[in-house]
């Protein structure tokens, strides 16, 4: 250590360059480092979407969702397959572990649907994977608006899939744009089936010719005149009118055209999803999904360009407007934690000046700000971690931190070069004053990074949440380390200058500040070291204080980040049609648009293309833009005005509606996690079995002591027509199956028969009954089937046509169908419940066989954490043990610094109960740093403590003039780490609410930290004390 | 003893800090509130709704009472001509056709000349005559045109009656009589016309499994050309039943059919039994009494609000 602080003095312009190189490597990360709002806590998920027009959860499950499932098993670094089979929609979500490379894992995924697609029938849908993005992923929403009121839905639409669509795809970062609201043009062959029987003509053969009347061949070149012609066949048709004079059959020479049997018009796809406005409309809308790992900020600043271009190209009248945009987010997120930092750093530097009293040492602890910050840039660019809110709030909080190495140290240089006389270079003094305080600043920054060891191991979303900020703090701490070893003595050495009237005492040198605070503290200070029992009562005392406090704190997970936009999540009956879907959310929009501050209301109901969003069309999110703060009159701040809507929204008959934000409900919706404590899930086969079974154990578990909110999730709900072949029926007439379930698709269901072209746009052509013969299951019982001698036959003749109600959806966890019991519990511990429950289910309920219950949720991770926690934390503990003791070679000065740690987290509890807040993961991690700031600080003094005893003065006398002489590095290090926080402590905007507990916690714990390091150590010091004569031999 | 004291310090630290991430890992307590009430929702199975809501979602109201329950089939089929109304007019001898008075469309009385054809062997003219009323529909000759006796010259059709045959499925036999009203329509831009079931074929085609019916229609405008296919809507029954509600009144709650009832307070599911049925009204023989208040439209959203506590957070996928 000595050698190394000889070796940088020696080497002054050598580690000025260095220094210099750092900056600069930190200023170049910087700019590198991509910009997020919060952490990305989305887990390693592929998603394998497949869309399967018409099919219900049975069907997908078995003849999509399986096979997916089946290829997927195995995979190298696979944590679980979990599956929801809907209505025409199949996904599977493939969980890796964490850490995993995205790509990698898609590369497996994709490699393994290959098998899955084989296995998956014709015309069952082809199995894709979801963007390339996360929950964060969806940065700016927009929708179209028509001034002129002359586009149908259909033309907005197809605007947007191909118009709007591809120009922002090429706009680097931009992985997808999903399409949602309107209709997807479709040309519609409406066919009646009356004319079908007329003419004797099959929906088949009809389907056919459609095709065979359709297409462009080549037919390679002929030569002429030694000349190459290519050959080519054009017969696509172009226009409705082209399909309309389809020739279907002739009979005698009279054709008979398509246009005979039916009418052929353009028309809307199926849709599973809607957009709809302010109550009166519907619009077209835009999602657009961010790639894996880019910029969110630069990648929306170039949307946002790309935007204005596109507006130029639309037809006139129509124009794009973003309704949601992460931009703001971020940019408040990022502005949150800047301001603080800025203040943080602002704070500091007043604190250094004031008790420094002099310019010149001010500076070199200042310079130990940028240093620290932009050493943590380079190491953020090497581990990857984007600039985000957590990230920077890392750096916030450790502002005050930094510095502290470097006070110590240039506060030491200063007293020696006070003390020092005019002969000796300055030089000796700086390595003398170096060399003393090299020691305890190595182990007391080295103790605040050990101590933030917890955080590294903490899992899911609060370890993605929190290891951001692990990372910084750690790093800027070991940046703020190197300054102070290496860089604080060589800028001392060039920038400060021996006092100009050396011969004045230290004393008297010391600004006015300083001398006041102590005049104050000596008398203190020395009535508790001759009255050492008072000074532990007021330990104990404090203590006791905290120990009372503390179990009436709240507790709550980590606080919800405000993303500042409001969103509503509405959920209605699970069997509710579309059309009744949009009629209730408008008049839920036409309430909340009544709301004065309101300016518009966009609701995304269901979902559009898949790919972001899986939603059924049950459930519906709606977007409540605001007019600017200054037109606000009813409400003041944003929790007000979320009051008033819920008064306007919270009860209306059969809408349950809750408040959400965007990125929240996508990063939920990821996880799929359970909310409640609980999670009881019964594997099983059988449907109706699995949700019999599931009442019954959701009943026995309601019975068990301390059981609350017990619910089993719905699955079922959906009304079906089930339509069930009569074998023996289609025997007598030598039909098959397939003939009976080919009608019935594409009469009720349609079917496409080909695409037409304009241009490069391609729309389907979907052939399709009349509505009048396939709308009710009266017209369907009708549908004609046509034997193979030529009768026809009615469907109820060969089926039983029935209406039950059927699974909502099938959900499947590792290949099994599952379904959750949820429960809290309440009043007393969770492990005893479960034990208690586990028992209650075998006694009273006998599983069928192939069926088993397991027990997860929320009481899972905890107990996961604990047992994690309860490893790492006597680990660190111990560490942090064995850095103090080889700090001090004392068990009895170890345990005396040790003693910090207990009335530290008293002043954090206090802190939090008088702000009434919650003990929350992020108030932990305050307590975390609280713990090394104590121990730094005590470390500080005794160490000096330990110095005069050694110099030989007495233990009395020593720990008053330790004391008094510490004053200064030890108010500094506690107020420069207090003040940096106080702006967060005060901050108000996005984000504020995850770090304010944070710095409750440090500047409360603080308080009590500094009383006890300023009061209590000095007067108890006696008893912990070094043994001088133990040492001398 | 100093030791021990650290060690207890120590110990609390694991503690605390273990307790601390137990405890922030716990659920937060008000959502639990929010649970609760909505569970207390759902115990008492009544909707409670204001006129103003009741508008606004369009849910209409209506007195349980009695009405006319008419069911009825739809079956295929097409016009012909009644056999008993056609006429093959042969030339009695071959010969040559010497005159043609008559052409197809044109209308023709009993015994009215069509055409003079000259005997091959007697070499003397003789007259066709036509004989019923009716229109020419067929024609096979022609001026100069040798014929033979063996082959119709002419077929004269009477369409002032014409038969609809409609085509009887195995599953209408049971509800189709003779004597039942059928309202016969060949799509919307023709008139519709009224008729009785007056025959049923007694065996059933060996090829096609149906049978047919037959109604004799009136075509004094001439609209119901043979040939043409037509729908057949057969009213089997028609009965006047002591409840009677519209189908939109039904709702499917708990896998029963309910209808909800307007109570004092407030809208409650009343299972019911259903009776028989057609396309828009049902029969209620159970579970409502006549006079009392209904909701006849718009069910479905009191349905919803019942749902509602199950509707849960978070697994809307």
């Amino acid at each position: 250590m000595k050698t190394i602080i000889d070796f940088s003095l020696k080497n002054r312009l050598l580690l000025v360059v260095l220094g210099v190189l750092v900056l600069a490597g930190g200023f170049y990360s910087y700019r590198q480092l991509p910009i997020d709002a919060f952490p990305d806590v989305s887990p390693a998920l592929v998603q394998v979407f497949t869309v399967t027009e018409g099919l219900a959860p049975e069907e997908i499950e078995k003849y999509v969702t399986f096979p997916v499932e089946v290829a997927m098993n195995g995979l190298p670094n696979l944590d679980h397959i979990r599956s929801v089979s809907n209505f025409g929609l199949s996904v599977v979500n493939i969980y890796f572990e964490d850490e995993t490379d995205i790509y990698f894992s898609r590369q497996l995924v994709n490699e393994r649907l290959q098998e899955a697609r084989e296995q998956i029938p014709e015309g069952f849908g082809d199995p894709q994977m979801g963007p390339i993005s996360t929950g964060m992923g969806l940065i700016l929403f927009y929708y179209l608006r028509d001034e002129t009121g002359d586009y149908t839905l259909t033309e907005l639409r197809t605007i947007q899939d191909w118009l709007i669509k591809y120009q922002l795809q090429t706009v680097p970062g931009v992985t997808e744009v999903l399409g949602i609201g309107g209709w997807e043009k479709q040309f519609q062959v409406i066919v009646n089936p009356d004319a079908l029987l007329r003419y004797d003509v099959t929906l088949a053969d009809l389907i056919e010719k459609i095709h065979a009347n359709n297409l462009n061949v080549g037919a390679q070149f002929i030569e002429k005149n030694a000349e190459e012609f290519i050959v080519r066949s054009v017969g696509l048709a172009q226009s409705i009118t082209d399909i309309e004079n389809i020739v279907i059959k002739a009979d005698d020479g009279t054709p008979i055209f398509l246009r005979q049997l039916a009418s052929i018009e353009i028309g809307g796809a199926v849709r599973r999803g809607v957009q709809t406005m302010d109550g009166v409309k519907e619009v077209v809308s835009g999602q657009v999904v961010k790639l894996y790992g880019s910029n969110s900020s630069t990648v929306i600043g170039q949307v946002e360009q790309k935007l204005v271009e596109i507006n130029k190209s639309l037809p006139p009248g129509i124009k794009l407007i973003p309704y949601y945009q992460q931009k703001s987010l971020v940019e408040a997120a990022v502005s949150t934690v800047t301001i603080a930092l800025v203040q943080g750093i602002f704070l500091v530097m007043l604190i250094l000046l004031v008790f420094m009293g002099s310019v010149r040492p001010s500076l070199v602890v200042a310079l130990s700000i940028p240093f620290s910050i932009l050493f943590a840039m380079i190491g953020m660019y090497y581990f990857g971690i984007s600039v985000n809110l957590m990230s920077f709030g890392g750096l916030a909080i450790a502002i005050g931190m930094m510095v502290d190495g470097t006070i110590v140290m240039v506060e030491n240089i200063d007293r020696l070069l006070r003390e020092s006389n005019g002969d000796q270079p300055r030089i000796y003094a700086v390595a003398r004053a170096s060399k003393e305080v090299a020691r305890p600043i190595l182990f007391a920054i080295s103790i605040i990074i050990v101590v933030f060891l917890p955080l590294f191991t903490l899992q899911g979303v609060e370890g993605k949440t929190f290891k951001p900020l692990a990372y910084t703090v750690s790093l800027a701490m070991l940046g703020s380390l190197v300054f102070a070893l290496f860089l604080a003595p060589v800028f001392s050495q060039m920038i400060m200058r021996r006092p100009i009237s050396a011969e004045n005492s230290a004393e008297n040198n010391e600004n006015f500040l300083l001398r006041f605070l102590q005049k104050i503290y000596r008398p203190v200070v020395t009535f508790l070291v001759r009255k050492r029992i008072l000074a532990v009562a007021l330990a104990l005392a404090l203590f006791v204080i905290g120990a009372l406090i503390y179990p009436r704190l709240g507790s709550e997970f980590t606080p919800t980040l405000q993303e500042g936009t409001i969103v509503m999540r509405l959920t209605l009956a699970p069997s509710i049609s579309l059309n009744q879907s949009i009629k209730t959310t408008q008049i839920v929009e036409r309430r909340i648009k009544k709301i004065q501050e309101v300016n518009t209301v966009v609701t995304r109901i269901g979902r559009g293309e898949v790919g972001a969003h899986t939603d059924p069309i049950n459930s519906a999110e709606m977007y409540i833009l605001l007019k600017d703060k200054s037109e606000w009159r009813e409400a003041e701040t944003q929790a007000d005005l979320e009051d008033l809507i819920r008064d306007e929204a919270g009860n209306i008959p059969g809408v349950l509606a809750n408040f959400t934000q965007p990125i929240q409900m996508t990063v939920d919706e990821l996880l799929e996690g359970v909310r409640a404590e609980l999670a009881i899930k019964l594997f099983g086969d059988d449907l109706e079995t699995l949700k019999k079974t599931a009442d019954e154990v959701a009943r026995v578990i309601q019975g068990v002591p301390g059981a609350a909110d017990v619910q089993p999730d719905q699955v079922s709900g959906t009304p079906q027509l089930l339509i069930k072949v009569d074998r023996q029926a289609i025997a007598r007439y030598g039909i098959n199956v397939q003939d009976v379930q080919q009608t019935v698709r594409a009469s009720v269901g349609g079917e496409t028969a080909g695409q037409l072209f304009e241009g490069v746009r391609r729309f389907d052509i979907l052939v399709r009954f009349d509505e009048n013969y396939r709308n009710t299951p009266e017209a369907i019982s009708q549908i004609l089937i046509e034997a193979p001698n030529g009768a026809k036959v009615p469907l109820s003749q060969l089926t039983r046509i029935s209406e039950i109600v059927g699974p909502r959806q099938i959900t499947r966890e590792n290949s099994q169908r599952f379904i959750t019991i949820q429960c809290n519990v309440t009043g007393r511990d969770i492990v005893s419940f479960v034990e208690e429950g586990q028992k209650a289910i075998d006694e009273k309920i006998s599983l069928p066989a192939g069926y088993y219950v397991t027990w997860g949720g929320q009481f899972r991770l905890q107990q996961e954490a604990n047992k994690r926690l309860a490893v790492v934390v006597p680990i660190t503990l111990l560490i942090i043990f064995l850095l103090l003791y080889s700090s001090f070679n004392s068990m009895k000065n170890t345990f005396l610094i040790l003693l910090n740690i207990p009335l530290a987290l008293v002043g954090g509890v206090v802190g939090l109960w008088l702000t009434g807040q919650n003990l929350s993961v992020p108030s932990s991690i305050g307590f975390i740093a609280l713990f090394g700031i104590a121990l730094e600080n005590g470390m500080v003094l005794v160490t000096y403590l330990n110095q005069l005893l050694r110099d030989g003065v007495d233990v009395d006398k020593a720990s008053i003039k330790g004391a008094l002489l510490r004053l200064r590095p030890v108010l500094m290090t506690a107020m420069t780490t207090a003040l940096g926080l106080i702006p967060l402590l005060l901050a108000a905007g996005v984000g504020s609410e995850v770090q304010r507990p944070l710095a409750t916690v440090v500047v409360g714990g603080l308080v009590t930290s500094t009383i006890l390091t300023l009061l209590v150590i000095p007067a108890i010091y006696k008893w912990f004390a070094i043994d001088i004569k133990d040492e001398e031999m | 003893m100093k030791r021990t004291q650290a060690n207890a310090i120590a110990l609390f630290n694991i503690f605390l800090m273990a307790l601390f991430f137990i405890s922030c890992e716990s659920k937060p307590a008000h959502e639990e509130g929010e649970k609760t009430e909505h569970e207390g929702e759902r115990r008492s199975e009544i909707v409670q709704l204001s006129k103003q809501e009741l508008d606004e979602f369009g849910i209409e109201l209506a007195n349980a009472g009695p009405g006319k329950l008419k069911i009825h089939v739809s079956l295929p089929g097409e016009i012909i001509i009644p056999p008993d109304n056609l006429a093959h007019i042969h030339p009695r001898f071959p010969g040559m056709v010497k005159k043609v008075f008559k052409h197809i469309g044109d209308f023709v009385k009993k015994g009215e000349t069509l055409a003079i054809i000259e005997g091959n062997e007697s070499l003397t003219e003789y007259k066709v005559n036509s004989l019923i009323d009716g229109i020419i529909v067929e024609k096979h000759l022609s001026l100069g045109e040798v014929v033979d006796n063996s082959e119709h010259g002419f077929v004269v059709a009477d369409l002032s009656n014409v038969w609809a045959m409609l085509t009887l499925y195995q599953k209408d036999l049971p509800s189709v009589e003779i004597g039942q009203k059928v309202t016969i329509s060949a799509g919307l831009e023709l008139p519709k016309s009224e008729g009785i079931i007056a025959y049923i074929s007694p065996i059933i085609d060996e090829t096609t499994r149906t049978a047919e019916a037959r109604i004799v229609l009136k075509n004094t405008l001439g609209h119901w050309k043979p040939g043409l296919f037509v729908t057949g809507e057969i009213i089997t029954s028609d009965v006047e039943v002591a409840l009677l509600v519209p189908k939109t009144a039904l709702e499917i709650f708990e896998n029963q059919n309910v209808v909800f009832v307007q109570s004092k307070e407030g809208f409650v599911p009343r299972a019911v039994q259903i009776g028989r049925r057609n396309e828009v009204s049902v029969e209620v023989i159970g579970g409502l009494n006549p006079g009392e208040t209904y909701v006849s439209k718009g069910g479905f959203t009191l349905k919803a609000e019942l749902q509602k506590s199950e509707l849960g957070e978070g697994h809307g996928h």
